[in-house]
């Protein structure tokens, strides 16, 4: 029996391996991406035969878990949140046909939202789908409901969701574990083309039997202890009672414990919310005067309770609409409700003279920045350097980060720089009104979802610059290999997929690869894509500015590495600091000019080129 | 036993996380459970880092407000940031070249609270021995030289050398014995 301290993911990993899961597939985004990773390592330690692939997006990955599954093996496959909106096609056809073998999906939220565009709560993407949703509080929960999940899955042939919140993804717990085995279940596909290529008439009988087995899933939910339970006593009734379900749950428990009131507040936790325990919530409903609903992110609960005398929560303005339930906006919630109904409130151990303090102090705000080093920072210094007036659109990753550089106007969806880069082509267009547009897009993110607005773009005649900011890697999510690479997820060699092919395959017939660390070249470049999207026998340009993130390849992404300094050229201007945004540059009120952080300086003298002053220098050795 | 609850703050890339993973590992050694919260992805660019790290019983990964007996800060507006976190009779330890610290606002707060503060350039410190990133390492040390809370400078010790990757083991255990001797020369005056 060894015990380790996991990461959420890991304990996720972890349960899917000992539920014999045999294919995982995954596309990386916070708070998901430890997920797949965590899965290769115990298959390496414990040499065990799963197949784990990064796909190209979630759909993707969701389409290729399906087929596995309905071979009768055991499967997972894994995103964040927003993740599931890409494969929510899959998903809502997968619950129709349901499966063989046990097929789970892991949906990560992010209330907060801290690395994410929305908030929004996979319970309900369960709900429209109709398929089982399971919500844990810890890692360890976690990785006993993975193993729940897929027991249930396979039972009622049906796609199961487990949705961890960021902090059960991203916490850290001991856990115990042993030697992991093998599941040797083999492929078998029988054909049943009614069900796996059904047509609409029999698609509705899928629907009656979906119907079916969530109504008989529904019965088991109401008895899922210790996921589903309360802690009233027989006979006794309760001015208050709370309904918890995933991280809040947890934090309640906590929190009652602390102050001594598990016994006198009763809790119904609710780790298996859908399909509902009417029965479970009823009896809980009737022992209690008022009911106290705490879910992540939204009201998935609340709306399924009938009974709105009773219960308070997001509707009834006691629970914040948006953002993390952090303890102490949990502490706050209680203490509320507590001072409401009359009840003893909590230990009044807030204070607000330290908020006041610490706002009174004026602090530095940091927000987050492009790496000293970034060659993104290179490639937006160009881009807005050679079409100032132009409108940015760009797209998810670190790149968005172009923010800072006053480079990125628009960031909506994976996939969206070129997609909306088209969109204000066309309204611009019928006003007869030349509007330079410059999209940016990662990589990854271009494999994930570039193609189809590309070859859109292309076949409808947009004309826009396409810098595709290429750092060979999947840099935000923790340096995933991309397609590009022909590295597979468990290290083997793949084949690797170019992007300037796909880029011509999409039909683009200007591409230029430029080295964005090379200011003067990758500004030549931009002038020659402009002129070519103006030119009447022009069209759309692409430029591919490649060079190696600094994150993923230390030792080689600065083969030339230059120690810089500020000479007494420097004139204050500020220039570098406002357009450049380097980490590592900032203003020195002492020797009245810009000075260099040399503990953050990557030494990559980029910020040579561009200086107007031509006071920023490489040191002479 | 109660929970011991403990916070680390600082920027991105000042080893926040590998600072937690040591203190984590030494208590799961020492038969605590552990449960703990750490920041990832967009937030980790060059932003604030909040580290949260709960010993003994609990389900909840996130320390409270006015609730953490140990408040590590490897910056010192990080640490002013997360004054909140400091429960009444708690330990604050600070990487600070600021003399004095902490500002006087501050300070009467800390008294008020009856927080023990230390403070002590860290960072400096790792620079000086060739290893700017490593003020987490020196901060360690430092802390354990008090003998405050169930992890003992062994311990610490112990784990740095079983974790650290092994092309900087050395490095980092030379700089947590220089955080250390530090520490044990404030503490005997």
């Amino acid at each position: 029996m060894k015990k380790e301290i996991l990461l959420g993911n890991g304990a996720i990993a972890l349960g899917l391996l000992e539920a014999g899961c045999q294919v995982v597939t995954s596309y990386p985004g916070t708070p998901s991406s430890e997920i797949l990773p965590e899965v290769v390592r115990f298959v390496k330690s414990d040499n065990l035969n799963t197949y784990a692939e990064w796909s190209s997006n979630e759909k993707v990955a969701l389409d290729n878990a399906f087929a596995a599954a309905i071979t009768g093996k055991r499967v997972a496959c894994c995103m964040k949140q927003v993740g599931l909106n890409v494969a929510a096609d899959s998903l809502m056809s997968a619950a129709y046909m349901g499966t063989i073998g046990g097929f789970v999906i892991i949906s990560c939220d992010d209330p907060g939202p801290h690395s994410s565009q929305t908030e929004q709560d996979t319970r309900f993407m369960a709900r429209l789908a109709k398929v089982p949703v399971l919500d844990p509080a810890t890692p360890q929960e976690a990785r006993e409901m993975v193993g729940v999940a897929m027991d249930l899955s396979e039972k009622f042939r049906i796609p199961v969701i487990l949705r961890p919140a960021i902090r059960v993804c991203h916490a850290r717990q001991s856990i115990r574990f042993d030697t992991l085995k093998d599941n040797d279940k083999k492929s078998a596909f029988e054909k049943d083309p009614l069900r796996w290529a059904a047509t609409p008439r029999f698609r509705l009988i899928l629907h009656r039997e979906l119907n079916k087995k969530l109504e008989e899933i529904g019965k088991r939910f109401e008895r899922l202890s210790p996921y589903n339970f309360h802690n009233l006593q027989p006979g006794r009734t309760y001015p208050l009672g709370i309904i918890a379900g995933g991280v809040p749950s947890a934090v309640i428990r906590d929190m009652l414990a602390e102050e001594g009131l598990a016994e006198d507040i009763p809790l119904l936790k609710m780790g298996a919310p859908f399909p509902f325990p009417e029965g479970l919530a009823g009896e809980f409903l009737s022992a209690c005067e008022k009911v106290l609903v705490v879910e992540e992110t939204d009201t998935l609960i609340e709306y399924l309770l009938r009974d709105r005398n009773k219960v308070m929560g997001r509707l009834s303005g006691h629970v914040p609409a948006e953002g993390e339930l952090v303890p102490q906006v949990t502490h706050k919630i209680l203490n509320r409700v507590f001072k409401e109904l009359h009840l003893r409130p909590l230990r009044q151990d807030e204070d607000l003279e330290v908020t006041e303090l610490v706002k009174g102090l004026e602090l530095p705000v940091r927000k987050p920045t492009l790496c000293p080093g970034c060659p993104h920072r290179a490639a937006f210094f160009a881009i807005r350097k050679t079409r100032p007036k132009a409108i940015f659109t760009s797209d998810i990753g670190c790149y968005t980060l172009g923010l800072n550089l006053g480079v990125v106007d628009t960031c909506l969806d994976m996939g969206a720089a070129i997609t909306m880069a088209s969109g204000f082509y066309h309204a611009f267009e019928q006003d007869k009104v030349e509007q330079p547009i410059v999209a940016t897009i990662g990589d990854s993110t271009f494999f994930h979802s570039g193609t189809a607005g590309l070859l859109n773009a292309v076949y409808n005649g947009a004309r826009f610059i396409l810098v595709v900011l290429d750092n060979l890697t999947t840099a935000m999510t923790g340096m995933q290999p991309t397609p590009a690479l022909g590295i597979r997820a468990d290290g083997s060699e793949g084949k690797a997929v170019s992007l300037e092919r796909l880029i011509a395959g999409c039909g683009v017939d200007y591409i230029e690869v430029v080295d964005p660390y090379d200011i003067e070249t990758t500004t030549q470049a931009l002038k020659k894509a402009a002129d070519y999207v103006n030119e009447p026998e022009g069209g759309l340009a692409v430029i591919i500015a490649r060079h190696p993130c600094l994150i993923a390849y230390r030792d080689e992404a600065i083969p030339d590495k230059k120690v810089v300094m500020v000479t007494d050229d420097c004139v204050e201007c500020n220039f570098c600091i406002e357009r450049f945004e380097c980490p590592a540059l900032y203003h020195d009120q002492e020797l009245g000019r810009t000075n260099i952080n040399r503990m953050i300086c990557s030494n990559c003298g980029v910020c040579i080129q561009i200086c107007p002053k031509g006071a920023i220098v490489e040191r002479e050795q | 036993m109660a929970t011991i609850n403990m916070v680390l703050c600082g920027l991105g890339g000042q080893g926040i996380l590998f600072m937690t993973r040591v203190l984590a590992q030494a208590a799961l050694d020492k038969g605590f459970d552990i449960m703990g919260a750490e920041t990832h992805g967009m937030a980790q660019r060059g932003g604030s880092v909040v580290s949260h790290l709960r010993l003994g019983e609990g389900f909840g990964s996130l320390v409270r407000t006015y609730s953490a007996h140990f408040l590590f800060a490897l910056e010192e507006s990080e640490a002013y940031r997360n004054l909140s976190f400091l429960a009444p009779e708690s330990r604050l330890y600070v990487n600070t070249d600021a003399r004095p610290f902490p500002r006087e606002e501050v300070k009467a707060y800390l008294e008020k609270k009856n927080v023990l503060h230390r403070a002590f350039p860290a960072g400096r410190m790792a620079q000086d021995m060739g290893a700017p990133m490593s003020s987490n390492l020196a901060l360690l040390g430092f802390f354990s030289a008090f003998g405050e809370g169930p992890i003992s400078q062994d311990d610490l010790r112990g784990t740095i050398e079983k974790i650290s990757p092994v092309r900087f083991r050395d490095k980092n255990l030379v700089i947590f014995d220089a955080g250390l001797e530090r520490g044990l020369k404030e503490r005997d005056g």
